[in-house]
């Protein structure tokens, strides 16, 4: 069947787009700042990054070629795999950072009250820096901060919500996502307003209560924008997160919120090893890179939806 | 196979009353067309029986039970949309199981009676597609298809075919008088396409501003209509209405032309204006009184021709059928009364009988 109505396609375009030759170099022309960019300020440092990674030249420009001796050492690095265990961590609360953003959209969707004005408060963090979030919430989450204090008022022990290894990388998340989900609810809330009425209405005569209303028709028509989310997100985490962890724990206590970004700056500013610095960025690059790739295809799986 | 009542009912959304009243009986295995003109609340009359819209009073009954407040599945209503309506993310089949998998019912099972519907709907080579991979047509298919599986007591339509080509119309058309036939179930059919009552209704209820102008059978609504808003919706082209003078108890004036109507059962005034109802195919070719008209606009459709052009002093506006003519712009022709089927109305447009 399928192959059949592939066969009666109509035959493709001309090769080589719209427009007249004229308007195409035109169009190319138009496009050379643009790609004059990327290539100095992405493809060109990419390049001379990983050849940096092949050094062990330190700031002054001294060094030598020393092959993959900076890859083979980041293999035996303990912090650099610490590094790595807290990145699994973070991706392991990626679900949070979708589905949260996501009921609370539907919930306003569904006209709770004041949903408006939910809306502009949760979006509010969003516009705020990361470092002034950090430093609202290096006063909040302090061992003496108003956090505790609040506890304490309903008789709760003081936790150390930075100071103890195993809280600190949770509670970086948490400021993370409180000052993201906004976006998320933005998103998904003008991914609801494209789901059409009649389609939730004919679930209801098909006999769907509010939750298999919910979970079969209104969030799989979603599934497009649950992935943009998670891509979105997923690169969000792992590269704007330096300002957070900078002014919230410096990557401590020890290196439970060193992530694999935190560890570049540190291993290039504060131990002055541009070429083992050079070598981790190579390896996050492949890393994202790869599940980005992997993200992309399950989006363009489901382009026909 | 269910019977349905309306009592009394209304629907307001705030201060805008919409359903202003409306009683109505439709019996078991009835096809009930719903008319009007857009805008006049056949849409929201549907979806109040279906359960989706509230109602603001009276009550609804089917099967002399009364479910005014259930949720639409406990009215075992099925309902089919003008936009289809179909879960994008479901294939055909997926689609067309989809009440019945909330029933609970086993896959092999429901399985069984999606290929029994597809069958009838001869869209068995699509349940494994998606809707964005089938044509409008198909996807009105399909929406049938899943409200047929549920085997509902009521299915209703709304507009149903309006999203389609011309031709695909007429066949869409006749395959739910067909699948009617076969179900004999009880269908509510809304439209404002008085073509598509005529032909499917077995009585059509006639919608004006949220209150029923007529009920009854298409060929009662044609013959015997009891307004000049019946009389003008249903029939295409429209009755041409002529103002006349009652000239006798019986008898009215048009243009010095004095026209008798013995089939009155109440006398005229005489001296007061009416307006003389008279169709199309009813102006030509007749034995009665006639008048010259000149012929402005020709639309020849083949065997039949609407010729259109003004009568009398007044210059009043009449469309004339003709068959087997090929009249042409500017030609005079002889029209004639048939005066045996004309209609009257008064000034407050209601049927002088
Ligand atoms: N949710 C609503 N809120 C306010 N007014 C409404 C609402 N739904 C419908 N109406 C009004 O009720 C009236 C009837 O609407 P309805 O959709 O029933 O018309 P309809 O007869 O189906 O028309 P059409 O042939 O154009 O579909 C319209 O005047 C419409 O503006
Ligand atoms: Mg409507």
């Amino acid at each position: 069947m399928t192959v059949k109505t592939h066969k009666t396609k109509p035959p493709r375009k001309r090769r080589g787009g719209f427009g007249s030759k004229q308007e195409q170099r035109f169009a190319y022309l138009m496009l050379l700042p643009a790609l004059a960019l990327v290539l100095i300020f992405r493809v060109i440092p990419l390049i001379w990054g990983f050849f940096l990674s092949l050094t062990n030249v330190d700031t002054l420009g001294n060094g030598d070629w020393v092959g993959f001796a900076n890859y083979a050492r980041a293999a035996n690095d303990p912090t650099f795999q610490d590094s790595l265990i807290n990145t699994v961590i973070l991706l392991a609360t990626l679900p949070i950072w979708v589905m949260l953003p996501m009921l609370l959209a539907i919930l306003i969707h569904q006209g709770v009250p004041g949903g408006k004005f939910y809306r502009a408060v949760y979006f509010f963090p969003a516009v705020l820096s990361s470092v002034i979030i950090g430093a609202i919430f290096s006063v909040v989450l302090r061992y003496d901060g108003s956090l505790n204090n609040m506890l304490g008022a309903v008789g709760i022990d003081a936790i150390d919500w930075l100071g103890s290894s195993s809280n600190a990388l949770g509670s970086l998340i948490a400021v993370q996502l409180w000052s993201t989900f906004g976006m998320g609810v933005l998103i998904f809330m003008s991914g609801l307003a494209t789901v059409p009425d009649d389609i939730i209405e004919a679930a209801r005569i098909d006999g769907a209560g509010f939750w298999q209303r919910l979970f079969l028709v209104i969030v799989p028509s979603l599934r497009p924008i649950i992935e943009f989310v998670a891509v979105v997100t997923t690169i969000g985490v792992l590269t704007s997160m330096f300002g957070l962890i900078y002014v919230l724990t410096g990557g401590g206590p020890g290196t439970s919120t060193t992530l694999p970004e935190f560890l570049i700056w540190l291993e290039q500013g504060k131990l002055n090893r541009p070429g083992y610095a050079a070598a981790i960025s190579m390896i996050l690059f492949v890393m994202m890179g790869g599940i980005a790739w992997m993200q992309v295809r399950i989006m363009s799986r489901n382009t026909n939806l | 196979m269910a019977e349905l009542a309306l009592q009394d009912v209304r629907k307001s959304f705030g201060a805008v009353d919409v359903i202003k009243g409306v009683d109505l009986e439709i019996k078991d295995g009835e096809f009930t067309v719903f008319v009007g003109p857009s805008g006049c609340g056949k849409s929201t009359l549907l979806r109040m029986i279906a359960g989706l819209e509230e109602v603001t009073s009276g009550d609804i009954m089917i099967d002399a039970e009364v479910v005014t407040d259930e949720e639409p599945f406990d009215r075992e209503i099925a309902m089919v949309f003008q936009s289809y309506a179909l879960y994008p993310h479901m294939t055909v089949a997926e689609n067309m199981a989809f009440a019945l998998r909330l029933q609970g019912m086993s896959k092999p099972e429901r399985r069984k009676v999606v290929e029994q519907a597809a069958e009838v709907l001869k869209i068995t080579p699509l349940l494994d597609r998606r809707p964005a991979q089938l044509s409008g047509g198909q996807r009105q298919r399909v929406a049938i298809g899943r409200a047929i599986v549920r085997e509902p007591k009521v299915f209703l339509f709304d507009e149903p075919l309006s999203n389609l080509d011309a031709e695909l119309r007429v066949q869409m058309r006749i395959e739910i008088a067909r699948l009617h036939g076969e179900l004999k179930s009880t269908m509510i059919y809304v439209t404002h396409d008085q073509t598509e009552a005529m032909t499917m209704a077995d009585r059509i209820v006639v919608l004006r501003d949220g209150l029923v102008e007529q009920v009854g059978a298409p060929t009662d609504l044609y013959d015997d209509p009891d307004n000049m808003f019946v009389a003008g919706f249903i029939g295409s082209p429209k009755m041409n209405f002529l103002s006349v003078a009652a000239t006798g108890p019986r008898q009215v004036s048009l243009g010095g032309l004095s026209l008798d109507l013995p089939q009155l059962k109440n006398d005229l005034n005489v001296g007061t204006e009416y307006a003389l109802g008279v169709r199309p195919e009813h102006l030509f070719g007749g034995e009665g009184p006639g008048l010259t008209m000149q012929i402005e606009v020709v639309e020849q459709l083949g065997q039949t021709a609407y010729v259109h052009g003004r009568l009398g002093a007044e210059a009043q506006p009449v469309v004339v059928e003709l068959r087997d003519q090929r009249p042409k712009t500017g030609q005079t022709i002889e029209i004639t009364f048939d005066l045996s089927r004309a209609t009257l109305f008064d000034a407050q447009e209601q049927r002088v009988r």
